[in-house]
């Protein structure tokens, strides 16, 4: 194993990864900044872009998205009160208290080292756990497999939305969707009405576009008449306010180090996701620490509970996709289609299979820690701009990003009719509670 | 709107729609032949299908004869939906005319479109947006990923 991960580190030092790294990074900071889009939008956006390079840098591309978007956040949650995603709520009660108290740098400090932390902790488990975990699932017959595929859609299908039956008839939707065109085993044509278009089946990417990312844009347009908030970084005159010092860090590394242990076993047991986990982590720091009255008022210790925890789950949720095939959340769900897209199956045979391919992968995951440490550190001013950006400069380059993605799949103007077709689809599934991931995984 | 009656709706149909997949042998052509047939799969899930939507529609439906209150997740707000049709034409509009007018020349009024929908009014910033977008889109997708993106087919 050791062998495996030293080459995976060679492979993941070179310009190409790095530079995705680096890309992915900031476009994910970048993303999660801004409110009203999501991790999940961010990672749909970028994902065709990214089949014409190396799996290995393609991959690492989107996981930095991933996991500098949950950080990214943080960032409007902390500065205005609008936490990006659910797992940012517990942060943005604290990290906006202490705004107000004119500590926002530190705040955010906080949060960034937590993340990074938690996020790290968690990668080096999912190294270390990941293929051991798939040498046991390789020993499944054909009946553990349907088990396990059962399993996997009762999961899936009650992963979020308001129910778990809603859940679950979004998943079958979803495999009725898959299964028009051709039959990959008997050769026969399913669903396709005499329509030599549909032979092929629903084109995955402008589905994905169609269904997750285009459903934002609509409800932008139709909250447009809401002012937007704008978002600003403003500097203490006292200099430890702005900052975390490292003696402060080492204070809270016990708790940042239980909670990233919480997020990291919540993150791997599919279906809980990132707010499960920081909010068992946020409980059990405030149930220990000696300042409990604090929490929710301000309190870093709460920050550093909620933020590694939740950053815990990127890694970790790894852990059952990579192994079982079974995706820890929606996002894993996401990204369970990139690695499909990239020809690499998640399952137990992807570390014999493609050996080379996952360590460096996994490397580039423990990489990106360290980018988003150095790049977000040293840009809070920058991000923080970009988030203030008004939704009119936004959204009409998200729109025509969505159309140039569906496009980019097949070269092929019948793609961006699915893309228009899955938006309505999309829309309508978020208007009566079904899920639209769990519709695409 | 109450969402309990659009369930209704949208339950009956997913059943019917199911029903039709369960007893039509039409709806899969050619193939090998097999015990189970090409459609065994499509029917499992259409069977499941039926479950899901009976169980989520008799709920709507139970709490509707029973005047049961609206919670919040079970009513469907309607405003903002003049925007949301202006949007959805304006990118079929898009769809239909790029492949004649090409890219390029589409993109800009489509950009500056949705920009003056969600309320933009700095017009030189967004029509400065509306230009270079594209321009970099075009280029960039030319040059670096091998995707043409359709140009003025017009002669």
């Amino acid at each position: 194993m050791f062998d495996n991960i030293i080459n995976g580190f060679a492979a993941i030092f070179a310009v190409g990864p790095i530079l995705g790294i680096i890309a992915g990074v900031l476009v994910g900071i970048i993303f999660g900044a801004i409110p009203g889009i999501s991790g999940i939008m961010a990672i749909s956006i970028i994902l065709p872009l990214t089949f014409y390079v190396d799996p290995i840098i393609g991959i690492t591309m989107l996981l930095a998205v991933y996991k500098a978007g949950i950080y990214g956040g943080s960032i409007s949650a902390i500065l205005i009160n609008t936490p990006g995603a659910a797992a940012s709520f517990l942060t943005a009660q604290d990290g906006n208290a202490l705004t107000k108290m004119g500590k926002a740098g530190k705040a955010l400090d906080i949060s960034l080292f937590s993340s990074v932390t938690g996020e790290a902790l968690a990668t080096i488990v999912l190294i270390f756990i990941a293929a051991p975990i798939s040498a046991i699932s390789l020993q499944a017959g054909p009946i553990e497999k349907v088990f396990l595929l059962l399993f996997a859609f009762t999961v899936i299908g009650s992963l979020a939305g308001e129910s778990i039956s809603r859940g679950l008839l979004s998943c079958c939707l979803g495999m009725m969707f898959a299964m028009v065109g051709l039959s990959s085993i008997t050769g026969a044509s399913r669903f396709t009405f005499d329509i030599p278009e549909l032979m092929a089946g629903f084109t995955f990417i402008p589905m994905l576009i169609g269904v997750l990312v285009m459903p934002e844009v609509i409800n932008v347009i139709r909250n447009r008449h809401q002012s937007q908030q704008e978002i600003s970084l403003t500097k203490s005159a006292n200099r430890d306010d702005n900052r975390i010092s490292w003696k402060e860090y080492k204070g809270l590394f016990g708790t940042i180090l239980k909670s990233s242990g919480i997020g990291t076993f919540v993150g791997a047991l599919p279906g809980l996701g990132s707010s499960t986990a920081a909010f068992i982590a946020y409980g059990e720091a405030k149930r220990t620490s000696k300042t409990p009255e604090k929490f929710g008022k301000g309190s870093v210790e709460g920050i550093a509970a909620a933020e590694s925890a939740n950053n815990a789950v990127c890694g970790s949720s790894m852990i059952p996709m990579l192994t079982l095939s079974i995706p820890g959340d929606d996002v894993a769900a996401l990204l369970m289609g990139a690695f499909l897209i990239h020809g690499l199956t998640p399952g137990p045979m992807i570390f014999f299979e493609h050996t080379e391919t996952i360590y460096a992968i996994f490397a580039g995951f423990l990489l990106t820690d360290l980018f988003l440490l150095v790049i977000a550190r040293s840009g809070f001013r920058f991000f923080t701009k970009v988030a203030s950006l008004k939704r009119y400069f936004i959204f009409p380059c998200v729109t025509v990003f969505a159309f140039t993605g569906a496009f980019t799949t097949a070269q092929n103007m019948d793609d961006v009719l699915i893309l228009i077709v899955f938006t309505i689809v999309g829309y309508a599934m978020r208007l009566i509670g079904l899920n639209p991931a769990v519709f695409i995984f | 709107m109450d969402r309990r009656k659009v369930d209704i709706v949208v339950m009956t149909m997913l059943i019917i729609a199911s029903v039709i997949v369960l007893t039509n042998d039409n709806l899969s052509q050619g193939g090998a032949q097999t015990e189970m047939s090409s459609l065994f799969l499509p029917r499992l899930v259409a069977g499941f299908i039926i479950c899901f939507s009976l169980f989520i529609g008799a709920g709507s439906l139970f709490k509707l004869l029973n005047k049961a209150a609206l919670s919040s997740t079970e009513s469907i707000s309607l405003s903002g939906f003049w925007g949301v049709n202006i949007y959805v034409a304006l990118f079929i509009g898009y769809w239909y005319l790029v492949p004649i007018v090409g890219f390029l020349l589409v993109t800009p009024f489509v950009m500056f479109a949705v920009a003056c929908l969600l309320g933009g009014r700095r017009w030189v910033a967004i029509t400065a947006m509306s230009i270079i977008v594209p321009i970099l889109v075009f280029y960039g997708s030319n040059h670096f990923l091998r995707v043409f993106l359709p140009t003025w087919s017009l002669s």
